[in-house]
């Protein structure tokens, strides 16, 4: 495909069940997310969901919204129509990612009965594992994701992932939960109680008295109650990770990776597309955002600004043209400037030749705005580049 | 100086013109030493220290206890990440000197860091005794103690990440006893006009005087002035949300410049070490 191309990813992502909007940290992913939502929606009688897990309500932000709740709201239709000139064809939707009922509701579906659910809701462990628990925050994502899938509220479901510098922490979330559940170590431990553990005697007792040593008497037995408790979940919790990788490899599921040209986020959207290879994920689109424009490097500019700032008379031919006197100063500071985007332009030329190693899929191209997208006006200008209608 | 790379991505010891480096620190610039922190590595130094289990013992039972603490426990893992780290700045010298005079650490995403510095506490309310709270405890302390560790946070002078920035910082705050030691703004456009040279630029950019410039200086004034103009729209609203993360910060919010580099590497490094020591006058 023709890179410079403009291309309509509302319409070749309106038709997918889930969208998950992929990258490093601060390329816009939240924005880009949200824009995509409005351009189908734009064009399409779809109910679009855009959930956001970010605690910093980055969403809430660039939809120009006061808050946001984890509850899904509808963003209203006379202001998508005002933004977008006219009527929306969908309907789009938003909600912000609540960690600690994802929990809740995960222990309460996956708990065996009411009683291991409530055990597990009182134990001082679980207190603090939905934050401690490393890569909790991926996890709730997809789980989320794959609770709103099921439920069949919507039609197309956009996330953003977590802001995370490592692409195998979301890619990885289901097994997580299914590996920390089902370790080997936890499962000796849950097996018997603590005081049929010690009855156990001579294989045991080295080991509980290490653990006892090292922990303190208290806390093994919260511990195991906590285990056993969990080691209830485990069939439910492989057989939610099995489906839930079944859903993002899935043909009506599309991966988008967002990035900026900077080298860092560059080179992280290149190890998470292939990772996603890897993981037999499919990668449909690619969202290169903050691209400078094409005119940054004009020879013909380039030219002058190097005349004004190595030609000492520069100064000298613009107070003649404007009819006052200009010091050296003037033509200096606006070479330098010129020749600082000039050269980032130039840059971001090269890391574009390097698109096509992330995959060959669409291009859109957000050019760079002076300005923060953070109302629904910059959203509709981005969405409107999003469906291929300008750049 | 001992630079510490969380991520096992080898990112800090490129930055330092440095191919990856492991678990033992590496010395890859002059007083300049690197390591990555895999907490598997770390929990093998756990052992062989405090508890003297061999590395080919790794499969005992012995061992087996501390894995199943490590992956049972809730902030285990995250404690094998900033127990390193306190380790090291607990080294001493024969003579009684600290190993490392300063110790900075490339931490994880705001999203992962934040359980890592509150593991501490997270271990203190969980584990009331043993061995392990002993050890706790006093790694608690360094990251209370200002004079020992502070936390500095990176932005971008941009709306979202000075909101995330200050977000940080007021959940530090409840959640963790560290102090803010400064705030790095990064890739500030380092393009300032004065009020006057603005107006020139304005004059400039009327079509007829661009069109008279670009015959006299040879080449398109037009656009290297809407080139200049677009740099200078950057830095207005930069500073926007500079102004922002300055009055919300409760520390120095210290600027880097915009660096055009096309990978990261040692020149990077240098050119932002050159441009922070002149921000501090030196």
């Amino acid at each position: 495909m023709n890179q410079a191309e403009a291309v309509d990813l509302a319409e070749r992502l309106g038709d997918r069940e889930v969208v998950i909007c992929a990258g490093s940290g601060g390329v816009g992913k939240t924005t880009v997310s949200a824009a995509l939502g409005m351009a189908i929606v734009a064009a399409q009688e779809k109910r679009v969901l855009v959930l956001t897990v970010d605690p910093a309500k980055r969403l809430a932000t660039a939809l120009g919204l006061e808050s946001m709740g984890v509850d899904p709201a509808p963003v209203p239709r006379a202001r998508l129509k005002r933004v977008l000139g006219a009527q929306p064809r969908g309907e789009l939707v938003t909600a912000m990612l609540d960690m600690k009922t994802t929990w809740d509701r995960l222990v309460e579906r996956l708990a065996p009965d009411r009683q291991s659910a409530e055990r597990i809701y009182r134990n001082p462990f679980y207190e603090s594992i939905s934050d401690a628990f490393v890569g909790s925050h991926e996890y709730m994502a997809i789980e989320a994701l794959y609770e709103l899938h099921t439920a069949h509220e919507y039609d197309v479901l956009i996330i953003d992932t977590p802001p995370s510098r490592n692409a195998l922490d979301f890619l990885e979330a289901p097994t997580r939960l299914g590996d920390f559940v089902g370790a080997r170590l936890l499962s000796w431990l849950a097996g018997p109680t603590r005081v049929g553990f010690r009855a156990m005697g001579f294989a045991a007792a080295p080991f509980m008295r290490m653990a006892d040593r090292l922990l303190g008497s208290d806390v093994l037995e919260d511990l195991a109650v906590f285990v056993r408790d969990l080691q209830g979940m485990y069939g439910a919790v492989q057989q939610r990770a099995r489906e839930v990788y079944r859903l993002l490899r899935a043909p009506g599921t599309a991966f988008v990776v967002v990035t900026t040209l900077e080298p860092a986020p560059f080179a992280e959207a290149e190890f998470f597309c292939t990772k996603l290879h890897e993981f037999s994920m499919p990668l449909r689109a690619l969202v290169v955002n903050r691209v400078l424009p094409d005119w940054l490097r004009d020879r013909d500019a380039v030219a002058a600004a190097h005349t004004m700032l190595e030609n000492g008379r520069a100064a000298a031919a613009i107070s003649e043209v404007l009819g006052e006197k200009v010091g050296a100063d003037v033509p200096k500071r606006v070479g330098e400037a010129f020749t600082l985007l000039n050269r980032l332009a130039e840059r971001d030329n090269r890391q574009v030749s390097r698109l096509s190693r992330l995959g060959r899929v669409p291009v859109a191209r957000l050019p760079l705005v002076d300005h923060d997208i953070s109302d629904l006006e910059g959203l509709a200008l981005m969405a409107a580049v999003l469906r291929g209608e300008q750049g | 100086m001992l630079c510490i790379d969380t991520d096992a991505k080898g990112d800090l010891a490129s930055t330092l013109g440095s191919p990856p480096v492991g678990f033992q620190p590496r010395v890859v610039q002059s007083n300049v030493s690197v390591l990555t922190l895999l907490p598997e590595e770390s929990l093998q130094e756990y052992l062989r220290i405090y508890f003297r289990v061999p590395r080919f013992a790794r499969l005992t039972p012995l061992a087996r206890i501390f894995d199943f603490i490590a992956t049972g426990v809730p902030g285990a893992r995250e404690m094998l990440v900033i127990g390193k780290i306190a380790y090291e700045e607990k080294q001493r010298d024969p003579d009684g000197s600290p190993v490392w005079d300063i110790i900075i650490i490339d931490a994880e995403a705001t999203g992962h860091v934040l359980p890592q510095l509150r593991a501490a506490r997270t271990m203190l309310e969980l584990v009331k005794g043993g061995i392990i709270r002993s050890q706790v405890e006093w790694i608690d302390a360094i990251l209370a103690d200002p004079q020992r560790s502070l936390l500095t946070v990176c932005a971008l002078p941009e709306e979202m990440p000075v909101v995330e920035a200050l977000e940080f910082q007021a959940r530090a705050r409840r959640e963790t006893r560290m102090h803010m030691g400064a705030c790095f703004l990064n890739r500030v456009m380092p393009v300032t006009f004065t009020p006057r040279q603005r107006r020139v630029t304005e004059l400039m950019a009327a079509e007829s005087h661009a069109a008279a410039l670009s015959e006299k200086l040879g080449g398109d004034v037009g656009t290297v002035v809407a080139g200049a103009r677009l740099a200078q729209r950057l830095r207005e609203n930069g500073e926007k949300h500079a102004k922002r993360l300055r009055e919300g910060m409760a520390a120095p919010v210290i600027e880097v410049p915009l660096q055009v580099e096309t990978r990261p590497g040692l020149a990077t490094t240098r050119a932002v070490a050159a441009a922070l020591l002149a921000e501090a006058g030196m």
